[in-house]
């Protein structure tokens, strides 16, 4: 019956952290890049493997940071902030503009198990014959199939970066096993990595995908516990759709209440403040109105 | 509206299943060239394929069409996620001399087309972000030409009081303007450069 309070921090789940030789980063070898790019992935795959991973919200999570990455390749200012505003203020019918096509390509990529059919629909610019092409790359280790795909997509059509990012981390996860995309190349590229070719994109990978997993990794930790203060608050609600919320909120990076759509507009609303107030969810935008509410 | 669609569908055969292969393929080709050569604005690959077979690749489609219009004066144009047909620019003086045979007759004033630029820079960007840019409201006639022209469309809406709009550019501005995307714009650094934007 008191379970849930008896909820304490040493309680909330966590995640063994990379061990520091991974992630510190000396002038380096092509050996040395290859050889701690191997361990972080390995190490994330098992670590976040974690059964208090919220995994779909972790993607959606990353793919934001992701879109944040690409629209900075692209040119643009729009931060993480602007990205979300621009996605879930935009009403049916109407079209997101730059910046939102580019999170929206990115949320729709992780959402769905990796197959030539959703990443063509989630991608727009690209045909099914190019996405199969990427997803049977083929070479030795996943990273050397992602670095390919990056070369193959940019050197037919420099401007697709998104798409070219996108299919790389889809290669990469596929390679490692994973049935859905998980950007890791793509949260930590350079806008100068992806003029580099053969053997230098290919060290560019390895490092980004070092970089990458050293940020997805405190994320997943922060997010498990995230999720385990959203059940724990649970018993306390006495909303009728509070699971059918909780899903919702377990899965996207950010929700309007409006977004809740199983539940009046202001049951929707007292649900989301009253979990802000239990600690169980965040309020993203700081707004007092139009807000967005996420884990 | 989905009733009609369906109704459309049935009646368009889209397999030719009776056709030989090669037969076929021209016939898919004549389809898609027509319906590029009927529309005024770029057409999506979805929409294409809809009144070809179901396996058909339309990039395939395309390719093979773009290869048959060799020599002659117009051209397949990816413009956005989809393609036009569209006369090629040697023949612009030709079609202009000819007067109102083409008119684009896109009809905009100079400030008109001001606004769209900043649009396009600045997209999305509502009018009370227009304003701060020109110094003056821009009036909803001015926004009412520019969206009668499919140049422009509704984006996300600002998280005011209001929810105002905000505004998009549309693949037929793309295409007006020549552009495949959006990436063809000027880089606003490069128009800084030869002085005709304030760096900001």
């Amino acid at each position: 019956m008191r379970k849930p309070s008896a909820q304490t921090a040493d309680a909330l789940p966590m995640l063994p952290p990379m061990a520091g030789w991974i992630v510190s980063a000396p002038a380096e070898t092509p050996d040395a890049a290859a050889f701690r790019s191997g361990a972080a992935l390995a190490h994330l795959g098992l670590a976040a493997q974690a059964a208090e991973v919220p995994q779909a919200l972790w993607r959606d999570r990353l793919a934001l940071a992701a879109a944040e990455v690409c629209a900075g390749l692209a040119g643009r200012r729009e931060d993480a902030r602007a990205l979300r505003d621009a996605v879930h203020l935009t009403r049916p019918g109407d079209d997101p503009g730059p910046a939102g096509r580019l999170l929206r390509q990115w949320s729709r990529a992780v959402a769905g198990p990796i197959s030539v059919a959703a990443l063509t629909r989630a991608l727009e610019s690209v045909t099914p014959e190019q996405v199969a092409l990427c997803l049977d790359a083929g070479g030795p280790t996943p990273v050397d199939r992602a670095a390919w795909v990056i070369e193959a997509v940019l050197t037919d059509s420099p401007r697709l970066q998104t798409a070219a990012l996108v299919l790389a981390d889809a290669v990469l996860a596929k390679s490692l096993g994973r049935d859905h995309v998980l950007p890791l190349i793509s949260l930590a590229v350079k806008p100068r990595d992806l003029r580099l070719r053969g053997d230098d994109l290919w060290l560019a990978c390895h490092r980004a995908v070092v970089l990458g997993a050293g940020q997805a990794l405190p994320l997943a930790g922060e997010l498990a516990r995230a999720a385990a203060r959203l059940r724990a608050a649970m018993p306390q609600l006495r909303a009728k759709a509070a699971a059918r919320a909780m899903d919702q909120f377990l899965n996207r990076d950010a929700l309007a209440p409006g977004a809740l759509d199983f539940m009046s507009d202001r049951a929707a609303r007292r649900l989301c403040d009253r979990l802000v107030a239990l600690g169980a969810l965040r309020e993203l935008t700081g707004r007092a109105t139009f807000r967005l509410y996420g884990l | 509206m989905t009733v009609k669609k369906a109704g459309t569908e049935t009646i368009l055969d889209r397999e030719l299943a009776d056709l030989a292969p090669d037969l076929r393929w021209r016939e898919w080709l004549r389809r898609v060239e027509a319906v590029l050569f009927a529309s005024r604005s770029p057409v999506a690959r979805e929409t294409l394929a809809r009144v070809v077979g179901q396996g058909a690749s339309v990039d395939l489609l395309i390719g093979d069409l773009a290869a048959e219009l060799e020599g002659r004066p117009y051209e397949v144009a990816r413009v956005g996620a989809g393609w036009m047909l569209r006369t090629r620019p040697a023949y612009a003086p030709a079609i202009r001399v000819a007067a109102d045979a083409g008119g684009p007759a896109l009809d905009l004033s100079e400030f008109d087309l001001a606004v769209l630029a900043a649009i396009a820079f600045h997209q999305p960007i509502g009018r009370d972000g227009l304003k701060d840019i020109f110094g003056r409201e821009i009036s909803r006639d001015l926004i009412g030409r520019l969206a009668e022209r499919d140049l422009i469309g509704g984006g996300p809406r600002e998280p005011r009081r209001g929810a105002p709009h905000t505004f998009v550019t549309t693949d037929t501005f793309l295409a007006a303007f020549g552009l495949e995307s959006l990436h063809d714009l000027p880089d606003p650094e490069q128009l800084a450069d030869a002085g005709l934007a304030k760096p900001d």
